[in-house]
């Protein structure tokens, strides 16, 4: 685990390093710092503790004879997968519809999908939220709907 | 593709609904209004803000709902303004410096003529300030005279204009200034008064400090002197060819039509009027109230863009020009 | 100078049964808007604006003072029992609080979080009022030099105590570090790592960071582990013993809340700091001077103690450079500054001569705040406790409804949404591979006050570093430092080789 997060970890340094800090990291002549200073250190920091990181558990991992590699089964991956999957569908409803309409939808095929079968506590727990939300919005923050 | 039909779709139902609402015009305004703020809540933009809504209201007969879009001094909220078809339900009350300087100053989605002039509001009284017991007292000929002698005299920025403004002024005087950036009036306050700098640009700040006499205006920023600190010249005064006049405004996108606009016009020149939104602007606020109409407003503002660029073009570029 | 019959007097007006009913109001909205995670001050602020049109200046200001002291309390309890921060500076309390809670103990864990903000806000508060004339100008004696040195004394300080790996700690950190450098650049206003947003200019929004990272995160991580073992983690309030705060226990905490409150008030008074400066370093120092610093981020009283403690001692003190000088020193106080702006007060060393009696009433309106603080959180945590004994599976879909409508309710639109679910993806994984959030987030929080103080510094001194002979408060810091590093470098060595020897054939 710490051999490949430290692995990842680097790659990203690497990646920071060589091309989004000097492209996007801002220019122009300044007195004091550099507008990359920080930046650049930053990743600096990230590059050499996480190389040294899984520097050492590579060493342990050699030591002990384990495995590089172990895959996680399908299964699992998808079980690991869709919460994130199903999140991002609704972030996208709401970016077009107000959150206040879409919410009971979200929380309600939530509950479903996690195995709650009486349909008042689905109902309930779907509908009190966004009626709050209506309630907080429309009336006391006088915002409208969002 | 089908993410982009129901676009479509849900833009075509929302043009079809704005044409419903042409047809009768001179209801407008037939439901609640927005007015967007590009600041956080409780600055003096906002609370403003809230004044004037709720003195609108009145005036329109809907209500006038306040919503914050913090973010880029007010810029997030005008490029969002930018993209609304909203007919002038939705407008934002900002300053002028967002829209003058800062699509020169930075990249940004929007342009000077992306939107329409409702109306000014009211005027800022952003200033040139220092502190107290300093070698050059409290008044800019002296400070000119006092930081040629003394290379590497410090002042305090807070916006990439006014470090614009006191660039020109230093080529203009042959002055070598350390320049420090700040962030707001509250970063800016403490460096002033414990003299670690020794003048600054304030954004209002100084008014706070009027009456102790701790915080002494060197030039007003503003088109004329300032109302609490008579005696400091105006930067035309002082021999510099700049507007760089704060002006809050009304704005709402391009198109909307000329009858909402009239119609807003007419609302804000009456809470213009209004008691309680002048006592609330010059009494406590300390800014003037004043009504200037859309086309004076809008002229103003195309003067003051041709300024900073011809004042940029002098300059030699910004600094993050490449 | 004002006489002893006024102060009296404007005691007595402050317990007045109207005072105390706007106050509680104040204190209740606060609590309210800060127990819902997502929703915090900002919110509870846009509430209570038009509100206070209609007020009296004293009735305007004393509601203010009851609602930012609510959320304040509101906040640590979300932090504690759904990981979910009200208020970035909350992000301390979660540290602690939530391993306490999960443990089966959220009632001791709200108890000592309750007490720990009322002591550490109620003696802040006197010592406002006994210092705040004769002193304030103390604070400006620490300018960019002194900042920027104590800034970097904090982040060593902070770096030292990263619970887990060293080495992932530093690495979390380099990541706050980057992106607390995106935005306009101080000083050459050239966008850093903006890509062309007009959001990101200011920064990346910490509301969206802190959900993201902490709370969506952590329902994606319960998400999984709810799956794997339907109706297990369920925190229950059991009626056991073990659940309440016992006197012997909180009397441990004494000493924890002390210190951290004389932390608080010391960030609180110097303008620019902040609370989440003042909340970490407190829980750094507790960790440091434990007996058993490898209790602490799993469910330690004092972790919680230290942090609420300094939390909430930051903003009385905020309000010594506000009434002192007329700087404010903190969003609270910021807000302050509007309400009395509204009702024709310019705030500031004027205040103690024109209106001595609106500044010792908003003094005595603070402590009957502290005390309704107390009794709402009291009797909110019976109710709010009851919380965690909901079902999981109907806990995690309104905290993530919640998260969002956060989003949604600040007005951060499409750019906020994408940007929340960027963070809940990081701090997924900074849970899963054991990265300490502690770090990144105090990098983050630090790293623009650090640069912008560091630049002036540069800039003021022309880059001389022989001022710092002048400046003998940013000189100490500056020793502090290497002192700390050097410490923490050889007590880090002596760990190693003891573990070497323990261990030797492993």
């Amino acid at each position: 685990m710490n051999f490949w997060s430290g692995l990842g970890v680097a790659a990203v340094a690497v990646l920071l390093l060589a091309w989004i800090v000097p492209t996007y990291g801002g220019r122009g002549f300044a007195v004091g710092m550099h507008p990359r200073t920080l930046a650049t250190l930053g990743a600096w920091v990230m590059l050499v503790c996480a190389s040294v990181l899984s520097l050492l558990s590579a060493i342990v991992l050699i030591r002990q004879r384990q495995p590089f590699f172990r895959l996680p089964e399908p299964g699992h991956l998808w079980h690991q997968t869709w919460p994130f999957l199903f999140v991002l569908g609704f972030i996208v409803l709401v970016d077009r519809f107000p959150l206040t309409w879409v919410a009971p939808f979200l929380i309600g095929s939530l509950l479903v999908i996690l195995g709650e079968r009486r349909w008042y506590v689905v109902v309930l727990t779907a509908v009190i939220p966004a009626a709050g939300l209506y309630g907080l919005t429309a009336h006391l923050m006088r915002i409208g709907v969002v | 593709m089908k993410m982009k039909l129901l676009g479509t779709a849900i833009l075509s139902s929302a043009v079809a609904f704005g044409m419903a609402g042409m047809a009768q015009a001179d209801e407008f305004p037939t439901k609640p209004l927005t007015m967007v703020v590009g600041f956080g809540a409780g600055g003096s933009t906002d609370i403003q803000a809230r004044v004037l809504a709720n003195v609108l209201e009145e005036e329109l007969g809907q209500p006038v709902n306040v919503v914050n879009q913090p973010g880029a001094g007010g810029g997030v909220a005008l490029a969002r303004l930018a993209n609304n078809r909203d007919e002038g339900y939705t407008f934002v009350f900002g300053t002028s410096m967002t829209i003058t300087f800062g699509p020169l100053s930075s990249e940004t989605d929007y342009e000077l003529d992306d939107f329409r002039y409702v109306s000014g509001v009211t005027l800022g009284q952003s200033a040139i300030v220092t502190g107290e017991d300093r070698p050059f007292g409290d008044s800019w000929e002296e400070l000119v005279e006092y930081a040629r002698e003394n290379p590497g005299v410090s002042y305090a920025t807070q916006t990439a204009l006014d470090r614009m403004i006191i660039e020109y002024i230093a080529r203009q005087e042959g002055l070598e200034l350390r320049i420090v950036p700040t962030s707001g009036g509250a970063g800016m306050a403490p460096l002033i008064l414990s003299g670690d700098v020794d003048f600054g640009y304030s954004g209002g700040t100084h008014s706070g400090y009027a009456d102790t006499g701790e915080m002494p205006v060197l030039m007003s920023l503003a088109e004329d002197r300032l109302v609490a600190f008579p005696d400091a010249p105006t930067l035309q005064e002082a021999g510099y060819d700049i507007n760089a006049a704060e002006i809050r405004v009304v704005m709402v996108p391009k198109d909307v039509p000329d009858a909402h606009v009239e119609r807003l016009a007419e609302a804000l020149e009456a809470a213009t009027q209004d008691e309680r939104f002048i006592e609330i602007t010059e009494e406590r606020i300390l800014m003037p109230v004043t009504y200037i109409p859309e086309d004076e407003v809008t002229q103003t503002l195309r003067d003051q863009v041709e300024g900073y660029k011809a004042l940029i073009e002098e300059l030699g570029g910004l600094p993050d020009e490449e | 100078m004002i006489g002893f019959d006024a102060i009296l007097m404007s005691f007595a007006a402050a317990l007045h049964y109207e005072s105390i009913a706007i106050i509680l109001g104040g204190v209740l909205l606060g609590y309210i808007v800060g127990v819902i995670p997502g929703l915090n001050r900002a919110v509870a602020i846009a509430i209570a604006i038009p509100l206070t049109f209609y007020m009296s200046a004293y009735a305007a200001i004393a509601f203010l003072i009851g609602l930012s002291k609510g959320t304040a309390a509101g906040s640590a309890v979300s932090a504690i029992l759904l990981n979910t921060p009200g208020e970035p500076s909350s992000a301390a309390t979660c540290l602690d609080g939530y391993p306490m809670a999960r443990s089966g103990r959220p009632r001791k864990a709200l108890k000592v979080g309750l007490l720990a903000s009322v002591i550490g806000d109620l003696l802040s508060t006197l010592l406002l009022i006994a210092v705040v004339i004769p002193f304030a100008s103390v604070a400006l004696k620490f300018g960019p030099y002194e900042l920027a040195a104590i800034l970097i004394f904090a982040l060593v300080f902070i770096a030292g105590m990263a619970g887990g790996s060293f080495l992932k700690g530093l690495a979390a950190g380099g990541m706050g570090v980057i992106l607390g450098t995106v935005g306009l650049d101080p000083e050459t206003g050239a966008a850093r790592l903006t890509f062309g947003y007009a959001e990101l200019m200011e920064g990346v929004p910490i509301l969206p960071l802190v959900i993201g990272t902490l709370a969506l995160a952590e329902m994606f991580v319960q998400l999984d582990e709810y799956r794997r073992n339907k109706g297990a983690s369920v925190i229950k309030l059991s009626k056991d013993k073990e659940d309440d705060l016992s006197y012997q226990e909180f009397k441990g905490t004494l000493p924890t809340i002390f210190k951290s409150t004389g932390i608080g008030a010391f960030v609180g008074a110097l303008p620019g700091l902040g609370p989440s400066v003042g909340a970490f370093m407190a829980y750094g120092l507790a960790k440091r001077s434990a007996k058993d610093p490898d209790s602490f981020g799993k469910g330690n009283p004092n972790g919680i103690a230290a942090a609420e403690a300094s939390d909430n001692a930051v903003i009385p003190a905020s309000y010594i450079p506000l009434f002192g000088l007329g700087i404010p020193g903190s969003v609270s106080a910021a807000l302050l500054v509007g309400a009395f702006m509204i009702h024709g007060i310019q705030v500031g060393p004027l205040m103690l001569r024109d209106h001595p009696e609106m500044l010792f009433t908003l003094f005595s309106g603070m402590i009957v705040a502290s005390m309704l603080m107390l009794a709402v959180g009291w009797y909110g945590l019976r109710i709010f406790a009851k919380v965690t004994s909901v079902p999981p599976h109907i806990v995690i879909p309104v905290v993530i409804f919640l998260c969002l409508a956060g989003i949604q309710v600040q007005g951060y639109g499409t750019f906020g949404l994408v940007t929340v679910f960027a963070f809940a993806l990081f701090g997924y994984f900074l849970k899963k591979f054991d990265y300490s959030f502690v770090t990144f987030l105090v990098a983050f929080i630090v790293t623009p006050m650090l640069e912008m103080n560091l630049r002036q510094s540069v800039i003021l001194s022309g880059g001389d570093i022989a001022i710092l002979l002048d400046r003998p408060i940013a000189l100490a810091f500056v020793v502090f430092t290497v002192l700390m590093a050097l410490h923490l470098g050889w007590s880090s060595y002596r760990q190693w080789l003891r573990k070497r020897l323990k261990a030797p054939s492993s």
